[in-house]
């Protein structure tokens, strides 16, 4: 009676819903037949376009017409390009950029004097088992040791910061020197006596008043490693 | 004018290469324009000598000056000498404000006060380089001015550049003087010798090329990227392999040009391994043997085997480890411990 018929009911709702599944199936296998289709056509089409071009013989020439008001994928490319390198130049100019390597971090720390754009060094670190360097173009003199001893292993930023302004100090100091040379060899007696650091600069001049002149004698003395100013001066007439 | 002196004057000019000899008297100072004017500088360079030497005689150089000559041949020409490096040690960590008049007056103190008949010059270069001369005599004969070392040293470094020719006897004396006057504890050889001094600068200072992966502001050497007109018929077989080694070379050895050395020392104190059932040794002794290579340009050498195919890409860190650890002679020992093997020693 009743139950017959649910049951009736419940075999042909069970074989309705079977047929749809199936047919699912079917439309699923067909879409992605015709992607492929569609793929396959792409493929030929583009090596029927390289083999034109190489009759041609116009290897790398760009030989596909594109549409102006869209841009193509060249154009895109170059624009990418562009703006990866601006950021880059960003970061570079920020003082401090870096970037992943294969075990580690490279960074690059550039330096300025007043405007002016100087050395750039760079440092290689490993992360594990724990950071270390693992080569740097950090000149010999700055103590690159003492100070990666203090933070490289408890404070990352604090390192780089000091050491960034070790490496700004010393090429201010060394540019100035340099500056001084360059722009006043006339009026310096002798040479201008400096060290690797430029952290000691001794020098003489002579003042003419009247028909005298005074022969002068400075000394300079960086006592901040940090800093690219002068902490002692000493001027003696002798 | 002393007749050493001369003499001395004499030989040094025919050291020199004849292009070269005007530059270099110009680079002296000590002659002038209008005397340098009087000599032909394309005679022989007897004759050239000879006149320097009469030229010398009318402004009576001393041996001071004929120093400062021999210095400015040595720093234009260091490949003649053989160099070592030496480093300085130091427990202090404060800010060291090299004074070079201090340095000067120290070192010459304490030279002297243990060995009176000696002749020191320095020198300083625009690339805060210290040539420092010095000719050795004995307490009871003067300096024998032939028999000279030279001390190269960039102030505020700890590395120390000395070529002491034949007087090593001497050696633990200067190396007292200079460990005084730069205000460093104490002093050793490292294990790294050549004729380049350059490039032994280059090795301690870190100075050579590393191939760091940073963003470069300044423009890449354009690197060949020109499409290559050849037949497609034609497949590289070893493409790959080809540029792995290419690839593995450059991270190695860096994209510029290598220090230059000519040799590497391996001195091995390790055990012969055999098949034990062939029993070659009976005595388990340390098989001693010294291996070295030697090159015009050892490093240039090692980074060209692999990509002409001589070797296998990566090469043994003990050739490419040589810039890094800043030597270029080994002592190979057996490693203690479960593990057989060979470890290089510090």
């Amino acid at each position: 009676g009743v139950f017959a018929h649910l049951e009736l009911l419940e075999a042909r709702a069970y074989e309705a819903a079977v047929k749809q599944e199936e047919a699912e199936q079917q439309e699923e296998k067909l879409a992605r037949l015709k992607a492929r289709v569609q793929e396959l056509r792409l493929q030929r089409d583009e090596l029927r376009a390289k083999v034109d071009l190489q009759q041609k013989g116009q290897l790398g020439k760009e030989g596909a017409v594109s549409n102006p008001a869209q841009p193509s994928a060249r154009a895109v490319l170059e624009w990418k390009i562009k703006s990866l390198k601006a950021m880059l130049q960003i970061f570079y100019l920020t003082g401090i950029s870096g970037k992943l390597s294969k075990r580690g971090v490279c960074f690059c720390i550039s330096t300025a004097y007043e405007g002016t754009y100087l050395d750039s060094f760079h440092l290689d670190l490993l992360t594990k088992p724990e950071v270390q360097i693992y080569r740097h173009s950090v000149p010999i003199f700055i103590p690159l040791q003492q100070i990666a001893r203090k933070y490289l292993q408890t404070d990352i930023r604090r390192f780089l910061s000091v050491l960034s302004d070790h490496l700004n100090a010393y090429v201010g100091r060394r540019y100035q020197a340099d500056q001084l040379q360059e722009h006043f060899s006339g009026q310096i007696e002798g040479t201008l006596q400096r060290n690797s650091l430029c952290n000691l600069l001794v020098f003489s001049y002579n003042v003419s008043s009247e028909s005298k002149t005074f022969p002068f004698k400075v000394r300079l003395l960086y006592g901040d490693p940090c800093c690219s100013l002068p902490t002692e001066v000493v001027i003696s007439c002798t | 004018m002393d007749e050493t002196v001369a003499e001395y004057i004499r030989r040094t000019v025919l050291k020199i290469p004849r292009d070269e000899i005007k530059t270099m008297l110009q680079k002296w100072g000590f002659l002038s324009e209008a005397q340098l004017e009087t000599v032909n500088f394309h005679q022989i360079k007897d004759n050239i000598s000879q006149d320097v030497v009469q030229l010398c005689e009318e402004n009576s150089a001393d041996i001071k000056q004929a120093a400062v000559l021999d210095i400015i041949y040595n720093n234009i020409y260091p490949n003649k000498r053989i160099w070592s490096v030496y480093q300085m040690n130091k427990t202090g960590e404060e800010t060291d404000f090299f004074d070079l008049t201090d340095f000067k007056k120290k070192f010459k103190r304490r030279l002297r006060s243990a060995l009176k008949n000696v002749t020191i010059n320095f020198r300083e270069y625009e690339d805060n380089a210290i040539w420092i001369r010095i000719a050795w005599g004995t307490p009871y004969r003067k300096p024998n001015q032939y028999k000279t070392s030279y001390v190269v040293y960039h102030s505020q470094t700890p590395y120390v550049f000395i070529s002491v020719s034949v007087l090593r006897s001497n050696l633990p004396l200067l190396c007292q003087a200079l460990v005084v006057a730069s205000n460093y504890h104490d002093i050793r050889e490292m294990e790294l010798r050549s004729h380049s001094l350059n490039s032994l600068k280059d090795i301690v200072f870190k100075r050579y090329s590393q191939n760091f992966q940073t963003y470069c502001p300044r423009p890449l050497p354009e690197r060949n990227v020109a499409p290559e007109t050849v037949d497609l018929r034609i497949v590289q077989e070893n493409r790959n392999e080809k540029e792995r080694i290419q690839r593995l070379n450059r991270e190695v050895f860096g994209d510029g040009p290598q220090p230059k050395i000519e040799f590497a020392q391996y001195k091995l104190e390790t055990m012969f391994k055999s098949d034990p059932k062939m029993d070659v040794l009976d005595k388990k002794e340390p098989f001693r043997c010294l291996i070295k290579f030697s090159s015009p340009h050892l490093l240039e050498s090692l980074k060209s085997l692999a990509p002409a195919g001589m070797a296998d890409a990566p090469l043994s860190p003990l050739l490419t480890c040589i810039p890094q650890k800043a030597r270029n002679y080994f002592k190979i020992r057996e490693k203690k411990g479960l593990l057989p093997g060979s470890f290089v020693s510090p």
